[in-house]
């Protein structure tokens, strides 16, 4: 599979590594816990188990128990710390191991950490990172492949991200820490054995936050992502999905057809010049995503262009979408997610379309 | 690549010891999860042991006709590092099929 090319800058660096997706992971966090000693990161079977997808793999052995621990089974439990450590000056990235494992702690997040720096006008702030495995396609039984982006972006007080290569994992993950806000850094399982290169800071500045502030004013929080260019019409995604978009545009150029992928990374805030700056030019948009069609986040960015690219559009916004069911058990997995036909089908009816 | 040991497992009725009675795979052997891994005999009964986890196996940590307490360690896996996730399987990096063709308007 075609993997991500950056076309950003990015911040100076003098080591690239071949990574899968989990490593680079990894590799941010022992980076962030060594940059900030109030940094803690915990949830079930992160610290000696290293994480049943070994994201915090030696964390445990590098930073002590004190400051990577395992938890009891209890995520309201987890996500109640979180924002009690937090109150307290510490930096909380707990784990809550499966996206869909995430609902017993809806009260804590929305209730109490979404809201606590708006509650306690600005004197509580919550630099929490929840880490979230999300989305399908490993074949995992049910409740462990949700995709709930748009549940998370719908609450205000919270940014949600979500990385699509090795590369971006590194930097949006160290971004996601240092933000001073609530982040749910939603982590496509799909993708953590995906390899790629991962530019990384020199190593003087890996074991601070210099780079990743300096990152933060060239690529602000919020900040898209052309990942590949095209004239004819723009792919929109996030995640797990951005690297299918990839391939199908591979399959369009078979066909002469140049998309534009557009990768959104951040889905609060959403990049709205970003999405702009793309369907202007090639005037047609199909947004690609795993959750449901309805009240997916489908519906926000193809309003967003309503709003901004009226005038440029020559068809409506596609969607290609799960569908309004419960995520399928793995056999079912294929006919669920998003393939290349599908796409391509939505890509086809927009170049078809003519005004009546 | 990985290493993944297993503790000798509860095997339930308050029973906390287990005697080997045969290893049913080899040192190097590459066994796939929920394959026969080894027979043990209880105060009840023999129970043959299903395989933990894919793997190549690197170490017996009890030979044959040694006795086990629930939770001492059993046996070593090598894994790949790709293979260790506990829930769920690696998807294949392969191309997705296609069969849509294109067509550009003609403007």
């Amino acid at each position: 599979m075609t993997m991500t090319a950056d076309t950003r800058p990015r911040t100076p660096h003098t080591e690239t590594r071949h990574l899968s997706m989990q490593q680079a992971l990894n590799l941010a966090l022992e980076h962030s816990l060594a940059a900030d000693d109030r940094t803690l990161i915990f949830g079930e079977d992160v610290g000696r188990v290293g994480g049943v997808f070994r994201v915090t793999d030696g964390l445990q052995q590098k930073f002590g128990a004190a400051r990577v621990f395992d938890t009891p089974l209890a995520e309201s439990g987890i996500m109640g710390m979180a924002v009690g450590l937090a109150m307290a000056g510490w930096r909380p990235v707990p784990e809550l191991q499966f996206d869909g494992f995430s609902y017993p702690a809806m009260n804590q997040v929305i209730s109490q950490m979404a809201r606590m720096n708006n509650r306690s006008r600005g004197t509580m702030p919550m630099p929490i990172t929840l880490r979230l495995p999300s989305f399908g396609g490993i074949r995992a039984p049910e409740l462990h492949g949700e995709s709930l982006e748009s549940l998370f972006a719908h609450v205000p007080g919270l940014k949600v991200v979500s990385p699509s290569t090795p590369n971006e994992a590194y930097h949006l993950l160290r971004q996601a820490i240092a933000d001073p806000d609530p982040v749910v850094f939603m982590e496509p399982k799909s993708r953590y054995w995906q390899r790629g290169d991962v530019l990384l800071p020199a190593p003087s500045d890996t074991e601070s936050d210099a780079a990743t502030a300096e990152h933060e004013t060239t690529t602000p929080v919020g900040t898209s992502n052309v990942v590949r260019e095209g004239k004819h019409a723009t792919l929109i995604s996030w995640g797990a999905m951005v690297s299918t978009c990839l391939q199908v545009a591979e399959y369009a150029a078979e066909d002469g057809v140049e998309l534009e992928v557009l990768d959104l990374r951040w889905l609060k805030p959403i990049d709205a010049a970003g999405i702009q700056a793309s369907v202007s030019k090639t005037r047609r948009a199909i947004v690609v995503h795993e959750a449901p069609l309805t009240a997916g986040l489908g519906g926000e960015v193809s309003a967003i262009i309503m709003e901004r690219c009226f005038d440029a559009l020559r068809a409506p916004v596609e969607r290609v979408t799960g569908f309004d069911v419960p995520y399928p058990s793995g056999a079912l997995e294929d006919a669920y997610l998003p393939n290349a036909d599908r796409i391509l089908n939505a890509v086809q009816k927009t170049l078809e379309y003519r005004r009546g | 690549m990985a290493e993944i040991s297993f503790e000798l497992p509860d095997l339930g009725e308050g029973l906390v010891e287990a005697r080997v009675l045969e290893w049913l795979v080899s040192i190097g052997d590459m066994v796939t999860r929920g394959e026969p891994l080894v027979e043990v005999e209880t105060t009840k009964s023999a129970v043959e042991l299903p395989s933990p986890q894919t793997g190549v196996v690197v170490t017996f940590h009890a030979e044959e006709d040694d006795l086990l307490h629930v939770g001492d360690t059993l046996v070593t896996f090598e894994v790949d590092d790709e293979q260790a996730g506990i829930v769920g399987t690696v998807p294949k990096a392969e191309a997705p099929e296609r069969r849509v063709r294109l067509q550009l308007p003609d403007d």
